[in-house]
């Protein structure tokens, strides 16, 4: 994989080509803020690019706005922020575009060098991987009436690693159950959200499952 | 109509009684304060002036009394000089002297004088007209019958006689009683407003000094407290763990050369300490100044916090302004505060947030279907957010009865 690094501190951006170089990535670019970063994707159309939320000048989320930018100039570059607080209000910006090959995981979630990579596998290949954080955070039952207190508690386990954007095998593993028993509990929660299954494509359905979280 | 009518009595009373009043004031302040200067060579006059200066006290005081009734203010008193302690009886009779308040209601009580007859006659005038009006159909009878009796209309070449007469002045008081009550209400604030310049500004004045002031003391004793927390949470905390990580990487160190196998399982603790510690540190620097919160406002904020707590959380931001930085972080901190409580102490099974803009006012409610019994006393957490709200001139209301619900309200001016 060619990758596009930028993160401000110069220890974790070495820290991260280090990591990546060591396990057969080629790091292709590395930035240290947002101008930089769009430039970068421009030129280089990386498979993925790390992207630290904050950066110079703002030090606000410079890097979000960037990455939003590079996929307006470079329709839908897979772009994997890392950032030290996951927050909902970051995560419907990378959702505004529907696109998907988007990430957005906590900074700490690198010291797992599996998953990180395994995530950052998935947005290069177009997928969506959310940190558990974050869904946690969208599962906050807004509504009294929320169609969500009808799921049931195995259900609910089951939608949050869908928004996170696991495959059924992975959330299979997780929950140590068999990949039937992972689609029915899907289609039971798509029938209660009166979501629409049209088709089994692991990527639009947990951009459904994700814009259902988000309204 | 009827709030109107007790309005204008009360203005009428005002300017009516205030004017004999303020007469006796003025003739004895007058008298008192020309006596006591011009004896004062001979300190006779200085307890005389003290006197003049205790009866200019008890004329204002009377006065300040109207003032809170005319102006529908909180009646406030200023604070006069107490008598120093252990003051001999010299010193005691000479404290009056010593209060610039005391000269100011002796300026009051001279001044006040004409500003008194302009609204006493002002009142007068103005219910004597439709007075007279209103009831000329009664006594017309006799006065229109009076020969060589020249009446208003006909000077105004309007013509004459009884009818005439009779429609002309009752029209005339029917026009007055419409304008008097601003007529009324305009001559009692004329003196009204020289009476709150003179006798009241200052007490205003202390007032919110004294507001300010604790507002000052509550910030800096919240800020205090905050720091020492957070010392006490780094040492206990993320320092804590580094040495120990340190201590963990280097037995490491020492292992790979003896017992690889011994020195992986190291590292492997190692780094799930640096993840905790990473855990530990993001929750402090959020406890100091949360990031989401600077970048975009108070909603996303709150959806943040709501979403982090173990109970469930029902909130409605009816606001997406942003706010001065101190407004935003006590709301959010107020909210934050709570929301632990409500997870740790209120065994509730559901909590609502609302945040609402009243006028110039950010409402934040935060209400549990808990046990309830949450106290703004000393110790509790809550006392830290009253203070913390005094330092932005908020406040806190608590209604938590024992058996719940319990009601948050924090309510901060954001004008």
């Amino acid at each position: 994989m060619r990758v596009v690094v930028a993160d401000d501190a110069v220890l974790i951006r070495e820290g991260l080509v280090r990591l990546l170089e060591e396990f057969g990535c080629e790091v292709v670019a590395t930035v240290g803020d947002g101008d930089a970063l769009v430039e970068a994707i421009a030129e280089h159309k990386p498979d993925v690019s790390v992207v630290d939320v904050r950066m110079p000048p703002s030090f606000t989320d410079e890097g979000l706005r960037a990455a939003v930018e590079a996929r307006r100039r470079v329709p839908g570059a897979p772009v994997l922020i890392l950032s030290q607080y996951v927050e909902v209000s970051y995560a419907d910006d990378l959702l505004a575009d529907a696109r998907g090959a988007v990430g957005y995981l906590l900074k700490d979630r690198v010291v797992d060098v599996d998953e990180f990579l395994e995530g950052l596998r998935r947005v290069a290949a177009g997928g969506t991987v959310f940190d558990p954080q974050v869904v946690s955070q969208l599962m906050v039952r807004r509504r009294k009436d929320d169609p969500l207190a009808q799921l049931t508690p195995r259900e609910r386990e089951v939608l949050g690693l869908m928004a996170e954007g696991k495959s059924n095998p992975a959330i299979g593993r997780q929950l140590v159950i068999s990949d039937g028993a992972v689609e029915k509990h899907i289609r039971s929660i798509f029938n209660k959200l009166g979501l629409y299954a049209e088709d089994s494509d692991q990527h639009r359905r947990v951009l459904a499952v994700l814009t259902y979280l988000r309204s | 109509m009827r709030s109107l009518t007790r309005r204008v009595l009360l203005d009428t009373r005002y300017t009516l009684v205030g004017f004999p009043t303020t007469l006796i004031g003025f003739v004895l302040m007058v008298a008192g304060f020309s006596a006591g200067v011009g004896t004062a060579v001979v300190w006779i006059g200085v307890p005389l002036l003290a006197g003049t200066l205790m009866i200019a006290r008890g004329f204002a005081d009377a006065e300040r009394g109207w003032l809170s009734d005319v102006l529908r203010r909180p009646p406030v008193r200023p604070r006069y000089k107490p008598v120093p302690q252990g003051a001999g009886r010299f010193r005691r009779l000479v404290n009056p002297l010593t209060s610039g308040q005391s000269w100011l209601d002796l300026l009051h009580g001279v001044i006040n004088l004409p500003f008194a007859i302009i609204g006493f006659v002002l009142t007068v005038v103005f219910w004597a007209i439709p007075l007279a009006g209103l009831t000329y159909p009664l006594y017309g009878l006799v006065t229109s019958n009076i020969p060589g009796n020249t009446e208003l209309p006909e000077l105004l070449g309007l013509g004459d006689g009884y009818l005439v007469n009779s429609v002309f002045y009752v029209a005339l008081g029917l026009v007055f009683t419409l304008i008097l009550p601003f007529a009324v209400r305009g001559a009692a604030l004329v003196r009204a407003g020289l009476g709150r310049a003179l006798l009241t500004g200052v007490a205003e004045l202390q007032e919110r000094i004294d507001d300010l002031a604790e507002g000052r003391a509550a910030a800096v004793s919240a800020e205090a407290n905050a720091l020492r927390k957070l010392e006490r949470d780094i040492h206990d905390g993320p320092q804590q763990r580094l040495v120990s990580l340190a201590m963990e990487l280097s037995r490491a160190q020492r292992q790979l050369a003896k017992d690889p196998e011994a020195a992986q399982a190291t590292l492997k603790s190692a780094i799930s300490a640096t993840r905790e510690t990473l855990d530990e540190l993001r929750a402090l620097s959020r406890g100091i100044a949360p990031p989401i919160l600077s970048d975009r406002g108070l909603a996303p904020a709150l959806a943040a916090l709501a979403g982090r707590c173990t109970v469930p959380v029902d909130l409605d931001v009816q606001t997406v302004e942003r706010y001065q930085v101190a407004v935003e972080n006590a709301i959010y901190f107020v909210c934050a505060e709570t929301l632990t409580n409500v997870a740790k102490h209120s065994r509730a099974t559901i909590c609502t947030v609302q945040l609402t803009r009243v006028g110039n006012v950010l409402m934040l409610t935060i209400g549990d279907d808990g046990v309830g019994g949450a106290h703004v006393a000393k110790g509790h957490g809550l006392a830290g957010l009253a203070d913390r709200l005094r330092a932005v001139d908020g406040e806190l209301t608590v209604q938590s009865p024992d058996g719940g619900p319990t009601l948050i309200v924090a309510e901060v001016p954001c004008g």
